[in-house]
């Protein structure tokens, strides 16, 4: 608690100001206040209604439910069939809370507040995020979308580091390479590796020594891996990079996505969380 | 009709679930053309396979009926990225992370039920009827430990078929169930990335008559378009031929491709490997036939034991007998006792045996399968590691007490904690990481089980390979043009097959004790044989055979500490091996067994992480050598091989 208490408190307060300017902040207050209301009047709210009327745009959202499901549209009587259901669900639930089911419901309690949640992150989820802030999502989280590095070489496997040193001496006298390894089923062709890959196969150790390795065309090492002794012999190493925006749109937007909504959840929770006091007995 | 009225209930709350649901894992975007197809044409595919795949073909989330009332609230979203190797926090709060992560996953949750102890627990209780349903419902909320007793009764009662109607009846779990799976092919297809990283769509198919485990895991080769023609067949009260007549239908209609892979014979009491029909008379060539032709592959080793082989069965080999402490005891839910005559049936190496002592009689093999590795894990999270175990349910993530505490699927006693092992993975040998290349190899049986680590397995057949084919770069290819690499087969010419093979240590793992070839065959009077060779060990110049025997390795683990050293051990063993006992005519299997040098079990880092003292019992297990098997090659003597 170093900070002068000026501004600390004048950052939350422009934090608050930002966050009472979202339209759905705005729209979780309404839902509180209203639940806040139903509840004092004691009554459910439109159940008192009997009348039950299914619109056009209702109608269409089942239909596109349906869809999501099935892979395609249903048939008028799939449908027919979707909307009695709904109806039926619709009059059981009127007729439950006029009954008052819901009151002390561990699983509606659960329900009304997952639904609050999912209020919060509905935003992002129809929301079409600009280039713009593609991009910027892309740039600050390269280790999502990096390409991996990637390693072309030849390798020759040794038992001990005095059989590879031997064969260095052979090979700089015109050996023919590939004769002098020991033998190994590994692939003596590694081409377009991801570090990884290799890594995988030969451990960390032998990975990390690539990445320190000059690409030439001769043979270097020996470099030690966990499964023994190699020379190697490394054409390219391409290092990792982080592709275009556009060659990758789809994979950035998901991610952002997920992750706006799961923000947007807490954001909004905590602005909630701010009017309740909340003492718990230790 | 009461269990009509909470049928129809708990399908509503399913409902409902479902659509709050989509809303949350329905965000993103569509997966792209190459995602949701079987990946064939997107990736370069190799001449033959040069780098083993890694995954597990058995992992459980919050679908399943069981998984989600043992505590377990991860999906398959987070179990996809865990396998993948993002970090997730598992259900009881811990960050969880593979050190290495995997090149493909399947889930398979439990065609029985998908979704319905989710249901249940989401259910309003005024409106479940049914007295057992109610009272699970309440055992579900009221404590974890009360909801691990709920599930133990709901597995005892799905073993004696009196599971409450309304989880019973498929017509009316269908409805959710197309729900359910439709959303998981979308997510398995926004997960599924070719050439990186493999979702397969696949299902349990649980078919359990008496609590004796006869399951089989489903994997679908096809992309979302053709999985979602079907739904995940119900196993519970039904037949074997049941699932291979759906096998049958869904190739038949859509023109995909799939397979069935058996697991848990160890709990089967016997079922999982008959010499005869399910329920008696002689086997037909046409049954074995269709066993063959949908299973190629079966699961030797998972959390809950290791199926390989048992000591009554092999008394001669040193190395039998693991993992099958508490197993051993009778079926899943130990609600029948097994006996000595039962474990034929039961272990992989006497089937491998039964099924050529059939071929004999019926000209068919039915038991002519590779071997595979999985977890079965119902966290979510496919671990494999030692000194990363999860627990095979959310019960016993890691917790001080759940190593010595007894772990009763059922309500009979018997089995802890400390038996269950870290489970197992599967090696591939595929020619490209996507659908199509993974499906096909498990299909040629060109795939390895193991206990965990990742240690590297070739092995190949031919009749001409000699010691110098290992010279220069590039026997492998070889391996691959003069004879056939593991899971082939190889036609008898009157000649001694000869085998290359080669294992390299887990690269992060423990050094490698020996490798050895395990040969079953049928002698000349018919009776089925088998014997293991020790083809390759390290520090040959010091371990000298004795009187047919390797001397042990040795054992480097502390067990104070739960560490171990690598200075004993090879990292690489190789050898060329003639079978010496080969008689012309006589069919055979031989695969390869590779033995790691002694490591901790999960329950040494147990003791360490969490300062308790284990059981003696317990101690004595507590150090173990992991190991891989490879899929078998046979030596088929008739003209016509009958796969």
């Amino acid at each position: 608690m170093s900070d002068p208490p000026r501004s600390s408190s004048a950052q939350r307060g422009s934090a608050l100001k930002k966050v009472l300017r979202e339209p759905l902040v705005h729209f979780l207050l309404a839902g509180a206040a209203i639940f806040a209301v139903l509840g004092w009047r004691g009554e459910p709210g439109d159940p008192a209604s009997r009348t039950i009327h299914l619109t056009r745009e209702d109608q269409a959202r089942l239909s596109v439910n349906f869809a999501q499901v099935m892979g395609r549209p249903p048939t008028q009587a799939e449908l027919d069939a979707v909307i009695a259901r709904w109806v039926r669900e619709e009059v059981l639930y009127r007729e439950a809370l006029r009954l008052g089911l819901d009151d002390g419901d561990a699983v509606v309690r659960k329900r009304l507040a997952q639904k609050m949640d999912l209020i919060a992150a509905s935003a992002a989820d129809t929301e079409q995020p600009s280039d713009e802030a593609l991009q910027k999502w892309l740039e600050s989280h390269p280790e999502r979308f990096a390409q991996e590095m990637k390693l072309t070489f030849d390798q020759l496997y040794f038992t001990s580091r005095g059989r590879a040193v031997v064969a260095q001496t052979l090979l700089g006298g015109g050996a023919d390479w590939t004769r002098v390894g020991d033998p190994v089923s590994l692939p003596a062709r590694f081409d377009q590796a991801e570090r990884s890959a290799v890594e995988a196969e030969m451990g960390g150790e032998f990975a990390r020594a690539l990445e320190r390795l000059q690409p030439g065309p001769e043979w270097q090492g020996p470099v030690e891996s966990a499964l023994g002794w190699h020379l190697v012999r490394l054409s390219r190493r391409e290092p990792g990079t982080l592709p275009p925006l556009a060659a990758i749109r789809q994979r950035v937007e998901d991610d952002w996505r997920a992750e706006t909504g799961r923000l947007r959840q807490d954001a909004a929770y905590r602005t909630l969380r701010r009017a309740y006091t909340v003492t718990i007995d230790r | 009709m009461r269990a009509t009225i909470a049928t129809a209930l708990l399908g509503t709350a399913a409902v409902l679930t479902a659509g709050c649901d989509m809303t949350v894992t329905g965000v993103g975007g569509a997966p792209s053309e190459a995602a949701r197809g079987d990946g064939a044409g997107t990736v370069p595919v190799a001449a033959y396979p040069e780098r083993v795949l890694w995954g597990d073909t058995h992992l459980h989330t919050d679908n399943s009926i069981d998984a989600f009332g043992f505590g377990v609230r991860l999906g398959p979203e987070q179990a996809l990225r865990f396998a993948r190797g993002e970090k997730v926090t598992a259900t009881t709060g811990m960050p969880a992370q593979l050190e290495r992560p995997l090149d493909f996953l399947v889930i398979a949750d439990h065609s029985d039920g998908l979704g319905a102890t989710r249901r249940l627990y989401d259910a309003p209780r005024l409106l479940i009827r049914d007295a057992t349903l109610r009272r699970w419902h309440d055992m579900m909320h009221e404590s974890p430990r009360q909801s691990q007793r709920a599930m133990a009764e709901l597995i005892t009662a799905a073993s004696n078929g009196t599971l409450p109607p309304a989880m019973r009846d498929p017509e009316a779990q269908a409805e959710a169930t197309e729900e359910i799976w439709g959303r998981h092919l979308d997510t398995i297809d926004r997960f599924n990335q070719p050439g990186k990283f493999t979702a397969l769509a696949g299902f349990e198919y649980t078919l359990q008559p008496d609590g004796n485990t006869l399951h089989r895991v489903v994997i679908f080769r096809d992309g979302s378009a053709r999985t979602r023609q079907v739904r995940p067949y119900p196993g519970i009260g039904g037949r074997i031929d049941g699932l291979w007549d759906y096998m049958a239908a869904y190739e038949q209609r859509t023109g995909g491709r799939v397979l069935a892979i058996p697991h848990n014979s160890n709990l089967s009491n016997g079922l999982m490997f008959e010499l005869t029909m399910p329920g008696g008379g002689p086997m037909t060539a046409d049954y074995a036939r269709k066993r063959a032709r949908w299973e190629p592959v079966v699961e030797a080793t998972q959390i809950k034991g290791d199926s390989e082989a048992h000591k009554f069965l092999s008394p001669n080999d040193e190395f039998a007998s693991f993992g099958v402490a508490g197993w051993e005891l009778g079926n899943l839910p130990l609600t029948r006792r097994s006996t000595p005559d039962m474990f034929g049936g039961s272990y992989v190496r006497e089937a491998l045996k039964r099924g050529l002592t059939i071929e004999a009689r019926t000209g068919v093999n039915p038991y002519r399968f590779g071997l595979i590795g999985a977890t079965d894990s119902h966290t979510a999270l496919a671990t494999g590691d030692e000194d990363n175990f999860f627990g095979k349910h959310t019960g016993n993530e890691p917790q001080a007490r759940r190593a010595a505490s007894p772990q009763n699927l059922g309500t009979a006693q018997g089995r802890f904690g400390w038996n269950y092992l870290a489970g197992g993975y599967a090696g591939v040998w595929a020619r490209a990481n996507t659908r199509a290349e993974i499906f096909d190899a498990l299909m040629r049986r060109e795939v390895y089980a193991t206990t965990g680590p990742r240690m590297t397995l070739r092995m190949f057949g031919g009749f001409d390979f000699a010691q110098g084919d290992f010279d220069g770069q590039g026997w492998v290819a070889a391996g691959y043009r003069r004879g056939v690499p593991m899971g082939g087969e190889l036609a008898d010419g009157g000649k001694a097959p000869v085998f290359m093979v080669e294992a390299l240590k887990d690269p992060q793992g423990a050094n490698l004790d020996r490798v050895q070839m395990v040969k079953g065959w049928i002698d000349a009077a018919g009776v089925a044989r088998e014997k293991v060779y020790d083809l390759a060990w390290s520090d040959p110049a010091k371990r000298r055979m004795a009187g047919g025997k390797v001397p042990a390795v040795g054992d480097t683990v502390d067990r104070a500490r739960a560490s171990y050293t690598n200075t004993i051990g090879a990292r690489q063993l190789r050898a060329l091996w003639r079978d010496p006992d080969y008689r012309p005519g006589q069919n055979a299997f031989y695969y390869v067994r590779v033995m790691e040098i002694p490591t901790p079990r999960w329950i040494l880092f147990d003791a360490l992480r969490f300062k308790i003292k284990l059981p003696p019992a317990a101690l004595a297990e507590a150090v173990a050598q992991e190991r891989a098997y490879s899929s078998p090659i046979w030596l088929v003597s008739k003209a016509a091989p009958a796969t």
